[in-house]
């Protein structure tokens, strides 16, 4: 695809430094930027709190098999969608950065608004997990490949395959071992027990309830290894969505003649 | 700006309106579930109703649960079950829970028809005025509400301490805040770092050259030799940090559990005066002008001694007989005085029941209770039955209970 003799005319124009028009161009980047940031936030916000919800609200949902599996699956979903036009339209390979910091601030403006100041959950509870080496990594090896196939096996398998080891350093304190009214448990257990949620019985908790037998134990590794693979295939998938619908294109504006305007002539091509 | 004036003080005279929702929607919960599944007695607060506890104090809620025998078949039976405390929140920090002295961490399993005493202690975190009853999740049902009482919690919620140590020799000394600097500190690096990797891409124009630069056939000049050599070296250095600090974290905390998830067993404890008593329901009737709930039923006493009726409970609300001063004495001052209706329980007939004896009797419960605590909605349940405990007293203060069941009739009007 090349040019229109306008466009053209406007890249000369805007390639000119200090211009006015490269000034206004980079208004309007900023203006984006901002609109674009509020938009990913709330969207990936939204869908990770309804998809992983619990297992990212609790630390005594934090398991070793569901928390680890789940977690980067839904993780790799929106920014693998959006890898596509970042890249391909824009040569950006920011698509997994920009929406972990989204979500992360997103998360922490829920978990210090909702769950600490206005329901009386601690910190201790209520953190929310790191996502962000994951989703970088991912941008990285999609930038030094260039290449979806080795992106989505490489980028969407570090997704999962740095969850659980960029999360072990804030987890590993929660789960020392305690008895707590002569029961073993760990601090994990102990805090969500001890922290009323009314509505959350201890039978609620979707986590490992016996270990992967065949497996010597090791259930955050096969956890792992088993979500990297998923991923994979997901960021293929979602991929190959983000690419279907940012070619989508457009279709004549109908109401255009309403107010006036000329109808559009061209935009379905 | 008429129109912002108006939804204004349509707000105003929405708040002026409307009721405080001060306890935890118990009543809204279908009658069936209240009065099928649980009923709670002897229960004993360590502290009156309405009065005052500083933060970091304990209080204590103790009595007996029994697990009805014709549990409703739509709900799971009661294999699994979680002894809990129903609060606002964690207002209160739950601190032990006893189901037959056995502890409570975990979820246990149930038998129907049997009787099981609980224990659950707690301390005040925030300040404030609560609503505090003892609670049973059950699977598949939701949570299930005992009686509850007002508390009041007064002091700095700043002043609350909680700890425990591990059995590793950690001493933890509030588990508000532990671990929560470390979580802050690795959030905040990785966010500088991706805010970094942002800034790298966001300091050159982003939108417009950059699609105009693809569509004409730029985009691999879009990423540079030095975009990828930075990126090269972030990755590394992403992946070293992840190395590196499960390393050291895996020295700090050698000695690490999973979550625990196993089941508790709990053993009821036989009680073989239990059923001594037949109960048979005949018919049940609610009287709606009345607020009367008649039951028509046949009792046989196989006690062996001379036994009175002492109360008739359901859902909390205790129908006692006035006339028999040991069944008054069982119920405290400090008993939510709402669910201990006033005109008691009224028998057609009140001698005592020999040993061997059947009699068939009536017993009346009226109060406007059944309207208040919108137990009367079970008239619209698809099945509009009820259950209940039944309390008798021999002359020597012993105490029988025995179940009753039956269908409910209505009586809408006065004939």
């Amino acid at each position: 695809m090349s040019l229109t003799a306008e466009e053209a005319k406007l890249l000369k124009a805007i390639s000119v430094p200090n211009s006015d028009a490269a000034k206004i161009v980079r208004n309007f980047d900023w203006i984006v930027v901002v609109v674009l940031l509020f938009a990913v936030t709330a969207a990936f916000h939204i869908h990770f709190m309804l998809t992983a919800g619990d297992w990212d609200f609790w630390v005594d949902w934090k398991d070793r098999m569901y928390w680890v599996t789940l977690t980067p699956m839904i993780l790799v979903i929106i920014p693998a969608a959006l890898s596509y036009p970042l890249m391909h339209k824009l040569g950006l390979p920011i698509a997994g950065t920009v929406c972990g910091l989204c979500l992360v601030i997103g998360e922490w403006v829920s978990r210090i608004s909702g769950f600490h100041l206005w329901a009386y959950f601690p910190y201790s509870l209520v953190w929310p997990a790191i996502v962000l080496p994951g989703l970088m990594l991912m941008d990285l090896f999609y930038m030094l490949f260039r290449n979806v196939f080795l992106a989505s096996v490489f980028g969407g398998g570090a997704v999962a395959m740095a969850f659980a080891p960029a999360n072990w350093p804030i987890l590993a304190p929660y789960h020392v071992p305690v008895v707590h009214i002569e029961q073993l448990v760990n601090v994990a257990d102990v805090i969500g027990y001890s922290f009323t949620r009314t509505a959350t019985p201890e039978y609620l908790r979707f986590i490992e309830r016996g270990t992967l037998r065949t497996f010597g134990g090791e259930s955050t590794l096969v956890s792992t290894f088993f979500s990297a693979f998923v991923c994979m295939i997901l960021f293929y998938m979602w991929w190959r969505i983000g690419q279907f619908l940012s070619n989508l294109g457009t279709i004549p504006n109908q109401l255009k003649t309403f107010v006036g305007l000329e109808a559009d002539k061209d935009e379905a091509k | 700006m008429t129109r912002l004036y108006i939804k204004v003080v349509m707000m105003l005279v929405l708040f002026s309106v409307a009721g405080l929702a001060l306890a935890h929607g118990e009543r809204n919960q279908e009658p069936f579930l209240r009065m099928k599944t649980l009923h709670w007695y002897d229960i004993k607060w360590s502290i009156e109703n309405d009065s005052t506890v500083q933060v970091n104090e304990e209080v204590t809620m103790s009595g007996k649960v029994h697990f009805f025998s014709r549990w409703p078949e739509q709900i799971n039976m009661p294999d699994t079950v979680f002894l809990a405390n129903a609060t606002p929140g964690p207002v209160f920090v739950r601190v032990g829970t006893w189901l037959n002295d056995v502890p409570m961490i975990q979820s246990t399993g149930v038998e129907v028809g049997r009787v099981y005493d609980f224990k659950v202690v707690l301390k005040a975190r925030i300040p404030g005025r609560h609503h505090v009853h003892p609670m049973f999740n059950v699977e598949s049902a939701g949570g299930l509400v005992g009686p509850g009482i007002w508390m009041n919690i007064a002091g700095d919620a700043n002043d609350f301490l909680y700890g425990v140590e591990t059995r590793t020799g950690i001493v933890i000394e509030d588990l508000e805040t532990y671990g929560v600097e470390n979580v802050v500190k690795w959030h905040a690096f990785w966010a500088i770092l991706a805010v970094l990797w942002l800034a790298w891409w966001v300091r050159r124009p982003l939108l417009i050259n950059r699609f105009l630069w693809v569509k004409d056939n730029n985009w691999s000049a879009l990423i540079t030799r030095t975009d990828m050599m930075v990126g090269g070296i972030l990755l590394v250095f992403i992946i070293t940090v992840l190395i590196v600090a499960n390393q050291i974290t895996e020295k700090t905390y050698p000695r690490t559990v999973p979550l625990q998830g196993g089941k508790v067993e709990v053993q009821y404890v036989p009680n073989p005066e239990e059923g001594l008593v037949e109960v048979k329901n005949h018919t049940s009737e609610y009287y709606l002008p009345g607020r009367t709930i008649t039951i028509d039923a046949t009792i046989t006493n196989n006690t062996g001694k001379v036994i009175q009726i002492g109360e008739f409970m359901s859902s909390n609300l205790r129908f006692v007989n006035k006339k028999l001063p040991i069944a008054m004495a069982g119920v405290d001052e400090g008993y939510p005085a709402e669910l201990v209706p006033n005109k008691g329980l009224i028998l057609s007939d009140d001698s005592p029941i020999q040993p061997g004896e059947s009699r068939r009797l009536r017993m009346e419960a009226t109060d406007v209770a059944w309207e208040t605590e919108r137990l009367s909605s079970l008239l619209n349940d698809p099945d509009s039955s009820y259950g209940a405990l039944i309390f008798f007293f021999d002359e020597e203060g012993n105490r029988y209970t025995s179940e009753i069941y039956g269908q409910i009739l209505p009586t809408f009007f006065d004939k």
